[in-house]
C-alpha cells in the first residue's frame, strides 16, 4: 500500500499522520469488502506502507485516475478542516494493497516523504 | 448473493447498531516520541496502527466501528514520552475495557528494528477516552 501525501499544504507531522491513516483505513476497509485475498496477503506479509510524497493536487488527481484504470484500489482522502486547512482540501492519496508491480509502475518517480 | 438472501434485504427492516451517540467516537494514536522518526516514517507506523485497530474494532465492536466510520472516522494524534509510557497507557485503558493495537516496527528503515512506534487506542467515545489521553500533547 502507498499513501501519497501533497507536499505543498505544509502539513504537521501529527496532521500528515492522521491524514494518512484515514487514507489506510479506508483503502483496508475497501478491500475487505472486495479484495479479501489481498488483504490477507498484505496482511500477513507486515501490511507494509510507503509514505511518499507529491508536488500539488493536479499531480494527486491525474495519479489517482492512472491507479483506477489500472483497478487498484485507490481512496482520496478528503479533509473535513477543523484544523490547520480549509474544509474539502484533498489531502492524500492512498492505493493499495495491491500487486506491487503495478503499484511501483505508477509511483516508481516519487520521493519518500 | 442468492435469490432468497436478496429478497430479504429488500424486505427485512433496517438492522439496529447498539450505538452511541456518533459525534463523540473517535480514536487516538500515541506516537512514541523518544524515537524521532521522519514525519512519513510516522505517518506510515500511525497507519499501520489505525488499519490493525480497524480491522480488530471490526471483530470485536462492530456496533462502535459502525458509529465511528459514519461521523466521519475522527482520528487524533498525540505525543506519548517513551515505550513504557505507551504501555503503561495500554494498561489504563485495557482495564477501563478499550480497545488498543500496538505497532512494533520491522526496523527496515530509520529505527532499530522491534522498536515500539504507536499506540492506538478506540475507536471509542470521547468521555472514556478523556480520562486516559488528556493530559497528552498534540503532535
Amino acid at each position: 500500500m502507498v499513501l501519497i501525501a501533497r507536499k505543498d499544504l505544509k502539513l504537521s507531522a501529527g496532521k500528515l499522520a492522521v491524514q494518512c491513516s484515514h487514507a489506510a483505513t479506508s483503502c483496508a476497509l475497501a478491500a475487505s469488502k472486495s479484495e479479501k485475498r489481498i488483504l490477507e496477503r498484505w496482511k500477513n506479509d507486515g501490511a507494509r506502507k510507503i509514505c511518499l510524497q507529491i508536488e500539488d493536487l493536479s499531480s494527486l488527481q491525474r495519479l489517482a485516475g492512472q491507479a483506477q484504470s489500472a483497478n487498484l484500489i485507490t481512496h482520496l482522502v478528503k479533509d473535513a478542516g477543523h484544523t490547520e486547512i480549509p474544509s474539502g482540501t484533498i489531502t492524500v492519496l492512498g492505493i493499495g494493497p495491491g500487486p506491487r508491480r503495478s503499484i511501483d509502475a505508477l509511483v516508481q518517480d516519487l520521493k519518500p516523504y | 448473493m442468492g435469490l432468497r438472501s436478496f429478497i430479504h434485504s429488500l424486505t427485512a427492516p433496517p438492522f439496529r447498531h447498539q450505538t452511541v451517540s456518533d459525534q463523540d467516537v473517535k480514536m487516538v494514536l500515541v506516537v512514541n516520541n523518544e524515537l524521532k522518526m521522519g514525519k512519513g516514517k510516522i505517518a506510515a507506523q500511525v497507519g499501520h496502527a489505525a488499519v490493525s485497530l480497524t480491522l480488530k474494532c471490526g471483530k470485536e465492536a462492530p456496533g462502535l466501528l459502525e458509529s465511528w466510520l459514519r461521523s466521519g472516522q475522527k482520528k487524533i494524534c498525540v505525543k506519548g514520552d517513551n515505550a513504557e509510557h505507551l504501555l503503561k497507557l495500554e494498561k489504563l485503558a485495557s482495564a477501563k475495557g478499550l480497545l488498543s493495537a500496538k505497532i512494533h516496527d520491522a526496523g527496515h528503515t530509520q529505527i532499530p528494528s522491534g522498536s515500539l512506534t504507536v499506540l492506538a487506542l478506540g475507536p471509542d467515545t470521547k468521555s472514556l477516552l478523556s480520562n486516559i489521553t488528556d493530559d497528552l500533547k498534540l503532535l
